[in-house]
């Protein structure tokens, strides 16, 4: 078996990600060097579990409890997005995730967030949708719904302005338009109503031991690093 | 004391990552050049040996070894080609160990050879004496076993005009007989180096004339000390190569220069494949069964 190193120690999370070719088949490991590296890896495969519970087809994601752990999963096949993935090009994608997240999400009894979830973390075939990524995965309040697009919507903003913060007109629109979708049919005890952007940063900074995170918050998520103004800015967009 | 503070990271061995460990494995480390690596293996595998002909490295290196409460590796004082396993060990492991032996050739330093070695002089041969060394480390591997060799690539053209920088300036400051040699001593060297380590089928075909067989070279990126990306060399086809962030301390410089290596390498690396020029390099073999 062949190994590629795809990263190591990415935010001091004390993990390498592998890709592995065998003979018949490609397949992702993620090797933990240390304990703390046991206990993210270890979460992770909490998520993907929980995502896959009920998922339509069989998944296997192999945890090998060695002195330090390997998860090993699988290659899925379909779309895949870049980590800098921007809005314009994407519109359909991202009302067909948050559709997909409204529909997953909500039916759950148990609420979970995945934690970092972004364009890049999904793979996307014609029939199903497969969500990668779980390092940060916990159990929260559904009084936080939407986090994970709050995020993602943001992480979005953020490359598409190429870290000024300014849209365009079209993506302002846009954007309005993925919270409506979001908030349609929410409860109206929602934390992250009204103020969703600066609401999701509080919970990230107020429940940050929750994430399994091993660095500084504001050098992971570029949520919680960004300045109040802007996040108020974009409120008022999402809002008005 | 919270799990943060009770862990030790050993990320820098990612490089071990391309060896599937076993739980009974049995792995030696030749020269034990990086402590991690050693203690990685220690805590996957039912045995290791860290094997230095340095008592002083040795002594330090124990010291780890309590700190990390290692107590299945066990540390020989022995002389790089002395065969001290019979077709027992699953796994070799050696880290810049052949650098080191060429660069105390240069040096004519003798901590690594006996004094029987170094007597006589046909056998102090650059080359014997590496192929004695991998010959021994084919006798102690099991059949099946691996082998793990990772090297800095000395053809990066800044260690290379450093080095030749500072030889010629010495060279031509002041003429002397020994300055002469030194430079002709640099030639050579550069020569043995781009035989055995750099020449693209140099070290594969020492390997294979030992009978080692599935070679697999990788690319390391930045160093083999600390591996951030690898890129196994038969499969570029499908990896994809993204310049890993260097590391950079504060200050506009830094990170300026670091944006060139980042763009230079994408240029190289990304548009014309020239992964020969990689920092490091990673081999893995095995004995044949």
């Amino acid at each position: 078996m062949l190994y590629e190193l795809i990263t190591n120690n990415i935010h001091n999370n004390n993990i390498a990600l592998y890709k592995c070719y065998n003979a018949n088949k490609v397949f992702y490991r993620k090797a933990a060097f240390s304990h703390w590296g046991n206990k993210v890896i270890e979460n992770e495969k909490k998520g993907y579990d929980w995502f896959y519970e009920n998922s339509e087809t069989l998944i296997e994601i192999g945890l090998r409890k060695k002195y330090f752990y390997e998860l090993d999963i699988p290659q899925f096949k379909g779309k895949k997005f870049p980590t800098e993935s921007i809005i314009s090009g994407n519109e359909k994608t991202i009302e067909m995730i948050i559709d997909y997240y409204k529909d997953r999400w909500s039916t759950k009894d148990v609420f979970a967030i995945h934690g970092d979830l972004a364009l890049c973390n999904f793979v996307i075939d014609d029939k199903n949708i497969k969500l990668v990524d779980w390092e940060h995965f916990h159990y929260s309040d559904k009084e936080y719904f939407g986090y994970d697009i709050i995020n993602m919507l943001f992480i979005l903003i953020y490359h598409e302005s190429k870290r000024t913060f300014r849209l365009n007109k079209r993506n302002s629109d846009f954007l309005k338009k993925c919270y409506m979708q979001l908030i349609e049919g929410v409860d109206s005890s929602n934390k992250l109503l009204e103020k969703p952007f600066q609401n999701a940063k509080d919970y990230l900074l107020k429940f940050a031991y929750r994430f399994v995170i091993n660095t500084n918050v504001n050098n992971k998520f570029v949520l919680s690093g960004s300045p109040l103004s802007v996040l108020e800015h974009f409120d008022s967009i999402v809002t008005k | 004391m919270t799990l943060q503070d009770n862990f030790i990271n050993l990320s820098s061995a990612a490089g071990l990552g391309l060896i599937d460990f076993d739980e009974d494995d049995i792995a030696v480390d030749y020269g034990c050049m990086f402590f991690d690596s050693l203690v990685y293996a220690s805590k996957l595998c039912k045995k290791t040996f860290g094997i230095n002909p340095s008592y002083e490295r040795l002594k330090t290196l124990q010291k780890r070894l309590v700190e990390e409460e290692v107590k299945n590796c066990d540390l020989v004082n022995a002389n790089c080609s002395e065969l001290l396993f019979e077709e027992k060990v699953d796994c070799v492991i050696i880290n810049c160990f052949l650098e080191q032996l060429l660069i105390e050739i240069k040096h004519n330093k003798t901590i690594y050879f006996n004094s029987k070695i170094r007597s006589k002089k046909e056998d102090n041969n650059p080359e014997k004496i590496r192929i004695r060394f991998l010959q021994t480390v084919y006798k102690g591997l099991r059949p099946g076993g691996t082998l793990y060799l990772s090297y800095a690539n000395k053809l990066r053209f800044n260690v290379f005009l450093l080095l030749s920088k500072f030889e010629i300036m010495s060279f031509f400051s002041s003429f002397s007989l020994k300055n002469a040699l030194s430079f002709f001593l640099l030639i050579k060297t550069i020569y043995l180096f781009f035989y055995y380590l750099l020449s693209r089928k140099g070290l594969g075909k020492l390997l294979k004339a030992n009978g080692f067989t599935d070679i697999e070279k990788h690319a390391v990126f930045p160093d083999h000390k600390y591996p951030l990306k690898i890129i196994p060399l038969s499969k570029l086809g499908e990896c994809s190569f993204e310049p890993v962030q260097y590391q950079y301390r504060e200050g506009s410089l830094r990170r300026i220069s670091a944006g060139i290596k980042r763009r230079v390498d994408m240029l190289i690396f990304n548009k014309f494949k020239l992964f020969e020029l990689s920092p490091s390099f990673i081999i893995t073999a095995k004995k044949a069964s």
